[in-house]
């Protein structure tokens, strides 16, 4: 069944320079537990499309729809990671996660609120740091927190903005892992729909059950991707195999073309 | 030993040594009283301060705030008592006015227990009309801030109005409010009140968008999205203008309580200086600036305490 279904969406986006067209004609679904990664460099209108989704863009034309009832603003339905900013500075870590909650679910007394709050940031690894503010965390501590957050509120959508775009490669790998840990959870639950928008192929790869590649100025789907690697997924293992080259091959060609120049600078300047 | 040598500051020291010598020497002129006693133990006083601060206090920015200000007083009193009676100096004929350090600090002593009545009643009268400021200006400046159409007209407006001086609405506010005492609270309102209001309109525009867009999408109502939210983001920027506040309710007190007050710090200097009574006054002043500091001092460590999730 389609969670998510987006049906010809165009979205003008105006600054000083004037108006331009950051989304064209964008169609697709997502079915409920799937994992869906929305890959494109950087202006190419993916935020857009994950805005238009959380409810806090609305489209010039076109629609969105979850649960088959149109999206007319952010719902608690949806739970989002951002890339900064997700968490709010003035709260500790566990006030934050204790204020997604009271948004989520209103009948939650304020003890239940902390206990779930410790609960996830047990999860997450961040035991101990309940009392710490935003600022005296690392970055990836911080966006561990966020997911802590977004998955304490037990959504059925999550929502993710390049929510790993800061963190260095090497806490990245341990991030996209603990992620699909916890998303995986012990197999019994629902499993949620997630939409995870990033421009790091091997990231989009290696978590997603599909991918969607979205051109540049206006953004147009380009192509999707099937991703079939077994779950659970380690990166060691998935890295090695062919069918991976194979697909980050396809996906990089693509990715340069569609993207002629720009994407090739952006790359070199990381 | 060498510790001992490398914690004294010598300046300081030094300064205070030569306030001493400056004692000794033959005074000029003598048309007012002065008790050069309480000089002398004002500056032994300071000066166990200064070396109290000196081998106590372990933070050396901190040290050396301490120990430059009590170097600045020391320096201060030198000149103050050389202008006053060491030198027979042309503005010394109208010795009134330019009482010398004894004189003003022998009445600060005697006058103790009525200052602190002033200071008492002043402070109940700047901390009534900056509550009154603070919590409708920033109500108000959230309110403003958030809704960006009325908010341009109203900055223009605030700032018009807010480049108006307290000083002439004090007749309007003597007519129509019912006691003296409610004028006086107006002043300190009015005072107060514009500063924080440009400040807070401007956090409130400041606010980083994204802040926004992470609690939008937690479905946050009207009234979380403002207090919980927008409030707390602009807090930096409101202290700003909330210190301002403070400066400009203590600069006014005077004007504030030349309506129909008995008792005050502002009242007390005014009320000397009227009669000619400079040194008096003087001890005034010099209270309403220890208060200050004081206050300062205090609202800083509110500021520190409530922004401490703010990265220094």
């Amino acid at each position: 069944m389609n969670k998510i279904e987006i049906g010809n969406i165009q979205a003008e986006y105006t600054d000083k320079n004037g108006t331009f067209l950051a989304l064209k004609n964008v169609s697709f679904a997502v079915r409920e537990g799937e994992f869906v990664s929305i890959i494109g460099s950087s202006g190419c209108g993916k935020s857009t499309l994950l805005g238009i989704l959380q409810g806090i863009i609305s489209p010039t034309s076109g629609n969105a729809f979850i649960d088959g009832q149109p999206i007319t603003g952010p719902g608690t339905n949806r739970a989002a990671v951002f890339q900064h900013y997700s968490l709010f500075p003035w709260m500790t870590v566990r006030k934050n996660i204790a204020f997604g909650l009271k948004q989520a679910k209103k009948d939650l007394t304020r003890n239940e609120r902390y206990e779930t709050a410790n609960i996830f940031l047990k999860k997450v690894g961040l035991t101990g740091f309940e009392h710490k503010y935003p600022f005296q965390l690392s970055g990836g501590m911080q966006q561990r927190a966020a997911i802590a957050r977004a998955l304490a509120m037990d959504t059925d959508i999550l929502l993710m903005d390049e929510p790993f775009g800061a963190i260095d490669a090497k806490n990245r790998s341990n991030m996209q892992e603990l992620l699909l840990t916890l998303w995986e959870g012990d197999g019994r639950s629902k499993k949620k729909t997630v939409v995870f928008v990033t421009h790091d192929i091997d990231e989009a790869i290696f978590l997603s059950d599909r991918i969607i590649m979205l051109s540049n100025s206006p953004g147009q789907i380009a192509a999707e991707f099937d991703v079939h690697f077994p779950r659970p997924r380690i990166h060691s293992t998935i890295r090695e195999t062919g069918e991976y080259i194979n697909l980050r091959n396809k996906l990089m060609a693509l990715f340069y073309d569609e993207n002629t120049g720009v994407a090739a600078t952006e790359e070199y300047a990381i | 030993m060498k510790w001992i040598l490398k914690r004294l500051p010598i300046v300081p020291n030094a300064l205070f040594i030569a306030l001493l010598l400056t004692g000794l020497l033959p005074d000029k002129t003598y048309r007012i009283a002065d008790h050069p006693s309480y000089t002398v133990g004002l500056a032994i006083a300071l000066e166990v301060l200064l070396l109290a601060i000196s081998f106590l206090v372990k933070k050396e920015s901190l040290r050396h705030i301490f120990t430059d200000v009590l170097g600045i007083i020391f320096a201060f009193l030198i000149f103050w008592i050389l202008a006053t009676i060491k030198f027979d100096l042309p503005g010394n004929a109208k010795q009134a006015v330019f009482p010398p350090p004894g004189a003003v600090l022998e009445k600060f002593t005697m006058d103790f227990g009525q200052t602190l009545t002033n200071i008492k009643d002043s402070l109940a009268l700047i901390f009534h009309g900056y509550l009154i400021a603070v919590l409708t200006a920033i109500p108000l400046g959230l309110f403003l801030g958030w809704n960006v159409r009325i908010g341009a007209a109203a900055g223009y407006i605030a700032k018009f109005l807010g480049s108006i001086s307290p000083i002439v609405y004090i007749p309007y506010a003597i007519v129509l409010l019912p006691t003296f005492r409610a004028a006086s609270v107006f002043v300190i309102v009015i005072a107060s009140f514009w500063p924080i209001l440009a400040s807070t309109m401007s956090g409130v525009l400041n606010v980083e968008k994204r802040i926004i867009d992470s609690a939008k999408t937690l479905c946050v109502g009207r009234f979380t999205m403002l207090f919980r939210i927008i409030l707390p983001a602009s807090l930096p920027q409101i202290f700003i203008g909330c210190n301002q506040g403070l400066s400009i309710s203590f600069i006014l007190l005077v004007s504030a309580e030349m309506i129909g007050a008995r008792s005050g710090l502002g009242y007390f200097v005014n009320n000397y200086a009227n009669f000619g009574n400079y040194t008096t006054a003087l001890a005034g002043v010099i209270t309403i600036g220890i208060v200050v500091t004081v206050i300062t001092f205090l609202f800083n460590l509110l500021q520190r305490f409530l922004l401490r999730w703010k990265q220094a």
